[in-house]
């Protein structure tokens, strides 16, 4: 009986073991945050378009804007990440200031074998819209820098690599426009940047 | 900074080109709008849309971005944005130019690509991205880029897929892909 029984965990170990492989991965089904749960394609909000690498957590991903790019404000609205089939809310979300600024909402996904601890994330710059009718936040949509998608990512990238981490782009063509409250529309350039972390918080 | 933008409900379908002004300080979109028969004549890469209307949804906008991404946008149906959270659209078709945006840059070898469903709609290389709610045409020196919520309705819109200078009906077959097209090698 004691024999059946151990037989039973090794392979209950085993199974639980082989599975872990095809499930630890950045999962990159779906590359938008979500206004709500579930997330489905109705309820898209923003473009994913950073991704934090090899000591990735939210929390440190969260330390590290701080450090580097000066973003503390913590103010914001809450989305959702998709990971695994599963919807989860947001775990943190940094700005650089209360009006016109740079917001990133961040969310610590699935640990990845080749990326290590990972974050997703969704930057944009956002104007204040006060004028002709007062609306709040909305993502600019286009400039010499990009979208306000793309402003925010690439200043993270440059705040970052400037302090010394790694960092490389991968097109994933996430360009789904997104009507902001000003009715205007804003869309990524397609482009995610994939920033390392290192283990040390700030 | 605003993006050019348009209502093509009060224009019919009309292009706008160029803008400018921040929404933060107050001051307007500074557009510069092109009549449809403009439209129809800009000849950088062929143009494709679903009409005027297409599964009940009106062609409310359209947009062009110029920077660091190049495409034409045909935004059918509203949705109701918020305070510092935009909302999608029900259907957009976006139109690049495919030396700037193809099938081809999926395949960096670096193990977060997206999958692709590779398939063909109307004669031409495509593959369905995001669970089918992304549809990717490539068709002469264009590459055309269909959102909607699910991968049944990016299907009728393909099929409803003209081109705006009148030189591809719907259900016509597209353009072939130019050479270099579906490899990334097709000049701008």
């Amino acid at each position: 009986m004691a024999r059946v029984a151990l037989v039973v965990t090794f392979a209950a170990l085993w199974i639980a073991e082989a599975g872990t492989p095809a499930l630890a991965h950045l999962d990159t089904a779906d590359r938008y945050t979500h206004r709500a749960c579930p997330g489905i394609a109705a309820n898209r909000s923003d473009p994913i378009n950073l991704v934090f690498t090899t000591w990735g957590t939210w929390g440190r991903a969260e330390s590290q804007i701080e450090a580097h790019a000066g973003w503390t404000v913590t103010s914001g609205s809450s989305q959702s990440f998709v990971d695994h089939g599963g919807c989860f809310s947001m775990h943190t979300q940094r700005a650089s200031g209360q009006g016109s600024r740079f917001h990133v909402r961040i969310r610590g996904q699935h640990q990845d074998p080749s990326l290590g601890w990972v974050a997703a994330a969704g930057a944009h710059h956002e104007d204040l819209v006060l004028f002709p009718v007062p609306c709040g936040h909305a993502v600019d949509s286009s400039g010499p820098g990009g979208s306000g998608f793309d402003q925010a990512r690439d200043e993270l990238e440059r705040r970052l690599a400037g302090a010394g981490h790694a960092s490389y782009r991968v097109w994933w063509g996430n360009t789904q426009s997104f009507k902001q409250c000003d009715g205007d529309y804003a869309a990524s350039d397609g482009w995610t940047v994939l920033i390392g972390l290192h283990q040390v918080n700030h | 900074m605003r993006a050019p933008l348009l209502g093509a409900a009060s224009l019919g379908v009309a292009l706008s080109l160029a803008g400018g002004g921040s929404a933060g300080d107050g001051r307007q979109a500074a557009s510069q709008r092109v009549e449809l028969e403009k439209a129809r004549g800009f000849d950088d890469y062929a143009l494709y849309n679903a009409g005027d209307r297409v599964e009940g949804f009106p062609l409310v906008a359209v947009l062009r971005r110029s920077d660091t991404a190049e495409f034409v946008s045909f935004v059918y149906g509203d949705c109701t944005p918020a305070d510092d959270t935009g909302c999608a659209p029900p259907i957009e078709i976006q139109v690049w130019p495919a030396c700037r945006r193809h099938l081809g840059l999926y395949a960096a070898p670096t193990g977060v690509s997206p999958a692709l469903e590779q398939t063909t709609v109307r004669g031409v290389p495509a593959a369905f991205l995001d669970d089918g709610t992304r549809l990717e045409l490539q068709a002469g020196r264009s590459t055309i880029v269909v959102f909607a919520d699910s991968r049944s309705r990016v299907a009728r819109i393909a099929r409803a897929l003209r081109a705006v200078d009148g030189s591809t009906a719907v259900r016509q077959a597209l353009p072939p892909p130019a050479p270099g097209a579906l490899e990334g090698s097709l000049p701008c």
